[in-house]
């Protein structure tokens, strides 16, 4: 009870002014938040590499028949290989080199190059899916509130038998009957991640059609369309926003554990196909297995950090 | 007149359950029917290269799948059919798809019960103790690693604890032991990495909802009346905020079950080689066994049903302040 009313008003967000002021304030309040800060950099850093990355990497799919199981730069293993001629095993010790900097695969493709491609895929599935995910979400839980009645049962029992799906379960199943192409990976996770958005939005906009502001609008004879489009959607914006970047995480791993478990599209080199492939490379090259599971994990890490730091932001009742 | 509420609710929750059942069964149908591929295909591609006309090969297997008879048709026959326990049979391994299931799921049962109690005993804890200890050290380095233990792949983290434990130190069996039987101390330490690769995610994300439901509870004024009447501090927290945050703990905990969990169990099979029923559908998947991979995606569905179900139920005993009218 001691802060003063202007100490108090100074924390909120202003009520007048354009957008932009709006922006800035929450942008004040997320740059609080050092994580949060580290995520979005860490996913900025992402998107460059993915974006011209592949411009300065040699083809992932690329062999060097020289530099098999070439280890990354600054280590040195010893390789045992059987010489036919002596009849003999030789160890040789290799050390990497700056040719391949992240080193090779037992194929002897660059390890670099493979996982700049990676991020490519990664961010391609994790936006566009989660894309996809959220507008069908948003449509199924503002229709759902705004419709009502029989809609809103319909919609909300095929949302809750949705649910009951386990995602991945659900997921393997679908890639499995259709075939693993990427878009059609995508097209997966999109058509079966919205659950839970419909119903956070579905609640959310369920308590604002009873707010004032809703009513005045009505009442100077507003239609459907511009009271769903003009306040709802503008008040659960931010709760979408929320949504979708802790959304993209779990579309990142999800196509990753496809991948994994070889439900992958073989065409295109994912971080989870690697990942598979150094599992059955443990004893000869370790790399290959750690070095695209650190990039997920620091991916996934970074949305983590980002979307936690987006939601105090967007939160008036947390101070940050 | 608690009772007689109490029993309706159950019936309708019964009802309702049975509904989303039927709505799951539909969907599967559907899917299966839409997809591209069928069962025929694989047969194809094998008589096709002996020699053996097409056309009839699909028309022969279509009679026996029952895919020339109308769709309405075969709807009603699949539901029948499930409801009878006859979900198939596995071409790859030659027998009833029920008889796999019985066969394999204790595997995939003692992985995902160990995880969750690792993960519930000592999640609740670590929650707790950040709750009562907020904005300290411990708390916020508690906080940090739950974050990272929520963020890490489960099967690249179980491939990295077998590279470490398993490749370079030799302290486990790369792969689980099929033979050991399944109560046995051997078969325990077979399980410890399976069960902290699939139980860290889980146990960071029970260490921040208990971290959350103690902190909104700590702040209520039944905990400033407990103090007041000079309730000594372990039992405040303990009988009186920890038992009221229980009740939305289990409800998250459930809901995890199916969203998390049963996935995360599906790849830690996969990663050490357990046969449950995940490692049973990602060889059906190679294998194409169709009635096999649609059967454990059922599986898995159905069992978090009756979870939910169970939970539902089980509420209504537990909080005397729910009432469903």
């Amino acid at each position: 009870m001691t802060e003063t009313p202007k100490a108090i008003a100074k924390d909120r967000a202003p009520l007048s002014g354009g957008g932009l002021r709006l922006i800035g304030y929450y942008w004040r309040r997320l740059t609080r938040n050092r994580l949060a800060v580290f995520g979005l950099a860490f996913i900025i850093f992402l998107a460059l590499v993915a974006i011209i990355g592949p411009f300065f990497t040699p083809d992932p799919t690329e062999v060097d028949f020289e530099a098999k199981n070439l280890p990354p730069v600054g280590f040195t293993i010893t390789h045992s290989t059987y010489d036919i001629k002596t009849d003999q095993f030789i160890t040789t010790r290799v050390s990497g080199n700056w040719k391949h900097p992240l080193g090779t695969d037992r194929k002897g493709r660059d390890m670099l190059a493979m996982i700049v491609s990676g991020a490519r895929v990664s961010l391609q599935v994790g936006l566009l899916a989660t894309g996809i995910a959220i507008i069908i979400g948003t449509i199924i839980g503002v229709m759902s509130a705004y419709l009502g009645d029989w809609v809103d049962n319909a919609l909300m029992r095929f949302t809750d038998v949705m649910m009951t799906f386990p995602f991945f379960l659900l997921l393997v199943l679908i890639v499995f009957i259709f075939g693993p192409s990427l878009a059609f990976i995508v097209l997966a996770i999109g058509l079966t991640g919205w659950t839970g958005t419909a119903r956070m939005v579905r609640s959310e906009s369920l308590s604002l059609r009873t707010r004032e502001f809703v009513m005045a609008a009505k009442a100077l004879g507003a239609g459907d369309g511009w009271v769903v489009f003009r306040h709802l959607i503008p008040n659960v914006i931010s709760l979408i926003i929320v949504i979708a970047t802790l959304s993209i995480p779990g579309v990142i791993l999800a196509e990753a554990a496809l991948s994994f478990i070889g439900l992958g599209d073989p065409t295109v080199p994912s971080w989870g196909i690697i990942l598979e492939e150094g599992q059955h490379s443990l004893t000869t090259a370790w790399w290959v297995a750690v070095e695209p599971g650190i990039m997920l994990f620091l991916t996934v890490l970074a949305f983590n950090f980002l979307g936690d730091g987006l939601r105090d932001a967007f939160d008036p009742k947390s101070s940050v | 007149m608690r009772k007689s509420w109490l029993r309706d609710y159950i019936i309708k929750r019964l009802l309702y359950s049975i509904v989303i059942a039927w709505g799951i069964l539909t969907i599967t149908f559907i899917l299966v029917r839409v997809g591209p591929s069928s069962p025929a295909d694989k047969y194809l591609a094998n008589l096709a290269a002996k020699g053996h006309d097409p056309a009839q090969v699909i028309a022969a297997i279509e009679a026996r799948y029952g895919l020339d008879k109308p769709i309405l048709q075969q709807y009603g026959e699949y539901m029948l059919n499930l409801l009878q326990g006859n979900w198939g049979w596995s071409l790859s391994t030659s027998m009833p798809v029920m008889e796999l299931i019985k066969r394999h799921w204790i595997y995939s049962f003692q992985l995902i019960l160990l995880s969750s109690l690792f993960a519930a005993v000592l999640g609740i804890l670590i929650g707790i103790y950040s709750a009562v200890r907020q904005y300290t050290k411990t708390d916020y380095a508690f906080t940090f690693l739950s974050f990272i233990g929520i963020s890490i792949p489960n099967f690249w983290l179980g491939v990295m604890l077998i590279l470490i434990f398993s490749v370079k130190l030799g302290i486990f069996k790369t792969y689980y032991d099929t033979t050991l039987p399944l109560f046995s101390l051997a078969n325990l330490k077979a399980l410890v990495l399976p069960v902290i690769t699939l139980g860290t995610g889980m146990l960071a994300a029970y260490v921040r909802y208990t971290r959350s439901a103690m902190l909104e509870n700590l702040r209520k004024p039944f905990v400033v009346t407990a103090r007041a009447k000079g309730l000594p501090e372990h039992v405040v927290i303990g009988k009186h905020v920890f038992r009221n945050a229980l009740l939305p703990l289990v409800t998250i905990i459930m809901f995890d079950l199916g969203s998390i969990v049963f996935g995360g169990a599906y790849l830690t099979e996969i990663v050490f080689g357990i046969p449950g029923l995940g490692q049973v559908s990602f060889n059906a998947i190679f294998a194409n066994d169709y009635p096999v991979v649609v059967a454990i995606t059922l599986i898995g569905t159905l069992v978090v049903l009756l979870v939910n179900l169970t939970t539902d139920i089980i509420y209504t005993y537990l909080d005397p302040r729910i009432r469903y009218d």
